[in-house]
């Protein structure tokens, strides 16, 4: 019950992208055809959960013990760059075919504030490791289908006729806005699965 | 100078001055980081339970050793002398701990009041704990006695569907009460 | 003449995040108060001027293939350091950015600065490129700040602004309003630049 409440909320409730403003960089910018959306949104729910999975082990095996925690976002972005080069790495070898798919991604995903977000929440919520992976997992998905959502309705927008100022990513913006209310509607399921297992 | 050795060497380097840098700025700011989290955080709940005291209540700080454990106590003081002390105690709620700071007036033998500074309850119903309508009942009961929710058999009012959240700030009471004479004792004999 | 290039390219042309689209994360996230906006505005200015300095004055030492990561060192220290002293001396400020602090070390912008100038230019120019940039940010972090927390709020710099029967519109200050502000900020300023230039 604890797991869905967890995975429900980081989907839906507390959406990365639209609720917690992380991640807006590749999702105004690889949103506008449907093939780059699903491509990016898998790169990051692969990169996202290995990267929060070690990031985890980091943190409680070498920085807290030698309570360095202050490094923290030293240690991280260092961690989630190399890991980063490493996947890429690894697939190019191993599988070309995935590499073919996700390899343009993986270079803008060191930049992408969402990974590094969720592996520093992870810590601040105080997970333990098998809730942060589940916390990633959820995260990241939701992050996918925010993003592949964007891109049908972008591609739609694209037959639009948009005031000439708002074209491009002023309406980008804009939509993401309308689509961010429509995801503030989950907070009321929140509230009542809370309650259902309070009382 | 070749490549790969000259590429490992410059970011070492860089690795390195930024480390020493680094731990140059951390003890810098150690001592004054560990100030304002006591200010911003325990601060208010301090000022709330010694209420009437004359003192600066985060310089009069000591640490005691009870148990086995290191507690930060705050003194409150009137004309100079004690009247009463605070310290902080947890218990496990619905979301995780919920961090309580208990007074304790030392004259009176009484409780002057119970505060909520952490927790991870459920906004809007298990937080229902911090708010004043729960705490109050606290107030000046004697420290002797079991302080235990109406559910557990005792006479305080649980906050409605957060029974939880309401034995934690209970329990951490309860824990802080169990500490008492132990602090006070140590904390009157300079 | 130059020189003032470097520094007003930032306030205007390039001006972040509205010409340049990066960094929105934290444009999004702070923007709830004003001073949420000017305090980030100002952590990103400090990081920015000192990664540019040291980027621009290591752009010889630091060997091509390892200079994305020497960067994000680099610019990771600075911004460790912001997050200390913030914490030492400006509490609310910590409080009010939380984890958008650390979140300046993937800030598109200074990496994106880092790379694009000051690893290819003096001590100096990439020095005023840093202010120039940052001041940018800064004002449009502010401008948005205040907006956002004047409708939504109903006040300014925690200052009580409007009438007493204004309704403030919470939508303002929730996720969906930042969306919809900064999209109809973008569109106002492409209608400027648009008449301008015709």
């Amino acid at each position: 019950m604890e797991i869905l409440i967890l995975v429900i909320t980081a989907l839906l409730i507390k959406n990365i992208l639209l609720l917690q403003y992380l991640g807006n960089c590749p999702f105004l910018g690889v949103s506008k055809r449907m093939d780059t959306a699903v491509g990016m949104g898998l790169a990051v729910v692969f990169v996202m959960t290995l990267a929060t999975a070690i990031t985890w082990l980091v943190q409680k095996y070498a920085l807290d013990p030698l309570g360095i925690g202050y490094l923290q976002t030293l240690a991280f972005i260092l961690v989630i760059a190399s890991l980063v080069q490493f996947v890429e790495m690894f697939l190019r070898k191993a599988m070309p075919a995935l590499y073919q798919a996700l390899g343009i991604f993986l270079p803008l995903i060191t930049t992408n504030c969402a990974v590094f977000g969720v592996a520093v929440l992870a810590i601040r919520n105080e997970y333990n490791f098998v809730e942060s992976v589940i916390f990633a997992i959820a995260s990241s998905a939701g992050f996918a289908l925010a993003l592949v959502l964007m891109a049908g309705i972008r591609e739609r927008l694209e037959a639009a006729d948009v005031p000439a100022p708002l074209r491009g990513t002023a309406i980008g913006l804009i939509t993401a806005g309308l689509m961010a209310l429509a995801f503030l509607g989950f907070l009321g399921v929140d509230n009542s699965l809370k309650a259902l297992t309070q009382s | 100078m070749s490549e790969i050795p000259r590429m490992l060497i410059v970011l070492t380097l860089i690795c390195a001055a930024c480390a020493l840098l680094l731990s140059g700025v951390r003890s810098m700011t150690a001592d004054q980081i560990e100030r304002q989290i006591l200010v911003n955080v325990q601060g208010p709940a301090v000022e709330g339970v010694l209420e009437g005291s004359e003192n600066d209540l985060i310089a009069d700080r000591r640490d005691v050793r009870v148990d086995d454990r290191e507690l930060t106590v705050f003194v409150g003081k009137r004309g100079g002398d004690p009247w009463a002390i605070a310290y902080q105690t947890s218990g496990v709620g619905f979301g995780g701990d919920v961090e309580v700071i208990a007074g304790f007036d030392v004259t009176s033998d009484e409780i002057t009041g119970l505060r909520v500074v952490m927790h991870k309850e459920t906004p809007g119903i298990g937080s229902k704990v911090t708010e004043e309508q729960f705490t109050k009942q606290f107030d000046g009961r004697a420290i002797e006695g079991q302080h235990a929710i109406e559910p557990d058999g005792g006479d305080i009012e649980s906050v409605t569907g957060a029974t939880y959240s309401s034995r934690a700030a209970a329990e951490g009471l309860q824990k802080a009460a169990a500490l008492y004479d132990e602090v006070k004792q140590q904390v009157l004999t300079p | 003449m130059s020189y003032m290039r470097d520094f007003t390219r930032g306030l205007w042309d390039e001006l972040p995040p509205f010409r340049m689209v990066l960094g929105l994360c934290p444009v999004l996230a702070v923007t709830k108060s004003a001073e949420g906006g000017l305090g980030m505005g100002l952590c990103v200015i400090f990081v920015l001027t000192l990664s540019n300095i040291i980027v621009s004055a290591l752009r010889r030492v630091i060997p091509r293939k390892v200079r994305i990561a020497s960067f994000i060192v680099i610019i990771a220290t600075f911004v460790v350091i912001v997050e200390l002293v913030t914490q030492a001396y400006f509490y609310s400020i910590y409080t009010t950015l939380g984890l958008f602090i650390p979140l300046i070390v993937v800030n598109c912008i200074i990496l994106g600065r880092a790379e694009a100038f000051a690893s290819r230019n003096g001590v100096f120019r990439s020095t005023l490129d840093g202010l120039g940039v940052g001041l940018g940010f800064t004002l449009s972090l502010t401008v948005l700040g205040s907006i956002r927390e004047i409708l939504g709020n109903g006040t300014w710099f925690d200052m009580p602004l409007m009438w007493s029967s204004f309704e403030p519109f919470t939508f303002m200050v929730e996720a969906p309003g930042a969306f919809v502000c900064l999209g109809l900020m973008l569109g106002a300023m492409n209608a400027i630049s648009g008449t301008r230039a015709s």
